[in-house]
């Protein structure tokens, strides 16, 4: 049985979204005596992570990666990574793609005016994007969440 | 200044969430099943294309299913809550004012709000919601909600449409309602059309085209609403149609920016005793809680913050009690202080009629037949009111077994980690 946040047994707590907030407060000012420090306004000021990896919640999903075809691009088998459907997916990035009926991970290049559906690792082959493909880019990969 | 409506509805929404996951599904038949996989709830168009109604019992066409290998699903209610808060919060980045009708569909107030053709601004709409989303909807405007509606049902059937079709222009509305059947309007059960079929009145534009007096005399108010809002008249309020619900939504934004956990909790018992009413009043119960709280999108210098959370009922309800209790230990994990909150409210799903006797928990203690009385709710819902930590129910096991039958599950794939879909 799942136990999460706070002893709750919501299993299902919804999607990403600004202001899960990991308590890491920056540095207030020092106590002094007389009138508080300007700076004392921004003490409870934290970092979030959502913030930092999560641009468009409504549009950002997270997938887990299997495989190694993406090993360069920092991709490892088990990562998460963070998907914006709303990007768009130009030459360059790498993209979440329908291929051939199932979701793959891959980098989408333009070499001499041929698309590619490109792997990064050796032993992976490139894929050219022609006619009888069937193709459809599901969103754009915006970062790897990778534990160490 | 023309009032101008706007019905944003997604298309064959459950089958629509299972399909985003599954692109293996997207030219396949695919179907999601009621409670209990018992009926079929969402037909993708092939499913439609064989002939198979909605509410069909699997049963009855399981030599088809066989046959088409049509692919089946059991309603996987966190999914869809989740991608349906998804479309409306993008919804309400078009525009303040939407009201959320249902899990997938939402009526938008675009009066003043469109700078170009109504119809470009619909197609930017559904462009924005297909690509961030990947749920197809189609828009239908108006300067009415029962025109929006009737403009959405249009924009689906026919493809031409590409999906938007705007009903301002009165010429257009008449070519329309001459094909569309009355029984296709909003709000027209099946028994008023058929008593409206032997006065003569078969088409949209046969009703359109009758003295609103004559109808109230011989229907009742609300038929002769239908008629003035079928001419451009606006007189339905949202409230006024109320057919039994598979989502009970009460949402609303505040006059006034709430900060406090106990202000908020506070409209959250409210909005809760008002679900739980309609469950009431529609004998069903919910199996399925999710709140959700946001800040004003419209406020960018203010910081912004949206989370809903969702969970099953320890056992399917309409205990006022039990749902505000759920609600309140969802508010508490998702708020969070520092912010002005602009807008809250709960949706109840997997909605059943409380004559089914409903799966126990095997742990519920709750004196179900005292729990149901009306003046017992009643009281609950003022106690609860005044005082912000409501009454608590002395919550029990979460022994899932009574859970609906659902064997074709598919991934809860945005709400737990554990479910994400895997891409190589």
């Amino acid at each position: 049985m799942d136990q999460s946040l706070i002893g709750i047994h919501a299993t299902d707590l919804w999607r990403p979204v600004r202001g899960q907030r990991l308590p890491l407060p920056m540095p207030g000012g020092k106590v002094a005596a007389g009138f508080p420090s300007p700076a004392d306004d921004y003490i409870e000021k934290t970092l979030d992570l959502n913030e930092l990896l999560v641009k468009k919640p409504a549009a950002t999903f997270f997938v887990r990666a299997e495989g190694e075809s993406m090993l360069g691009a920092g991709i490892h088998p088990n990562d998460i990574l963070v998907v914006d459907r709303s990007l768009e997916p130009v030459a360059g990035k790498v993209v979440i793609c329908a291929l051939n009926g199932a979701l793959t991970v891959k980098r989408l290049e333009q070499r001499a005016g041929q698309w590619l559906l490109a792997a990064e690792n050796p032993l992976y082959a490139d894929i050219p994007v022609n006619e009888g493909l069937e193709l459809v880019i599901w969103g754009v990969v915006t970062a790897v969440i990778h534990p160490l | 200044m023309t009032p101008l409506l706007a019905l944003v509805d997604c298309n064959n929404f459950y089958v629509s969430c299972e399909r985003l996951f599954r692109p293996d599904l997207w030219n396949r038949p695919v179907a999601v099943l009621s409670n209990n996989d018992g009926c079929i709830v969402s037909r993708s168009q092939e499913v439609k294309d064989l002939g198979i109604k909605t509410g069909t019992p699997v049963y009855q066409i399981q030599s088809l299913i066989n046959k088409h290998n049509i692919q089946l699903f059991s309603s996987n209610y966190a999914l869809y809550a989740d991608m349906s808060s998804r479309v409306m919060s993008l919804l309400e980045e078009f525009v303040p004012s939407i009201e959320v009708y249902s899990i997938d569909e939402a009526f938008l107030d675009l009066t003043g709000a469109c700078q170009e053709d109504p119809v470009v601004y619909g197609q930017r709409l559904r462009t924005t919601v297909q690509r961030s989303t990947g749920i197809p909807v189609c828009v239908g405007m108006g300067p009415t909600k029962t025109l929006a509606k009737l403009a959405n049902f249009a924009a689906k059937r026919w493809s031409r449409t590409g999906g938007v079709l705007d009903l301002s222009d009165p010429a257009r509305r008449e070519k329309l309602m001459r094909i569309v059947p009355v029984s296709e309007v909003w709000g027209i059960g099946s028994r008023t059309a058929g008593r409206l079929n032997q006065m003569g009145i078969v088409t949209v534009r046969d009703l359109a085209c009758q003295q609103a007096e004559r109808i109230q005399a011989r229907f009742n108010i609300v038929v002769a609403r239908i008629v003035l809002e079928l001419n451009g008249i606006p007189c339905l309020a949202l409230e006024e149609i109320t057919p039994d619900r598979q989502q009970i939504i009460c949402s609303r934004s505040f006059s006034r920016r709430l900060t406090e956990y106990r202000e908020l909790s506070e409209a959250l018992a409210e909005f809760c005793s008002r679900a739980a009413e309609k469950l009431r009043s529609q004998h069903s119960v919910a199996g399925h809680i999710s709140v959700f709280i946001r800040t004003n999108p419209f406020n960018p210098d203010e910081p912004q913050y949206q989370r809903s959370a969702g969970m099953m009922l320890p056992s399917a309800t309409q205990d006022t009690r039990m749902i505000v209790s759920e609600a309140h230990r969802l508010l508490k994990v998702i708020f969070r202080t520092g912010y002005r909150y602009h807008k809250c409210g709960v949706q109840l799903s997997h909605i059943q009629p409380a004559s089914v006797p409903g799966q126990r928990d095997l742990f519920d203690f709750t004196p179900r037949g005292k729990a149901d009385s009306r003046a017992l709710m009643d009281m609950m819902d003022r106690i609860n009111r005044r005082f912000p930590k409501g009454i608590a129910v002395a919550a029990a096991g979460f022994d899932k077994s009574w859970q609906s039958k659902v064997e074709r599950l598919s991934g809860r794939y945005t709400t737990d980690w554990r479910e994400l879909v895997r891409v190589k």
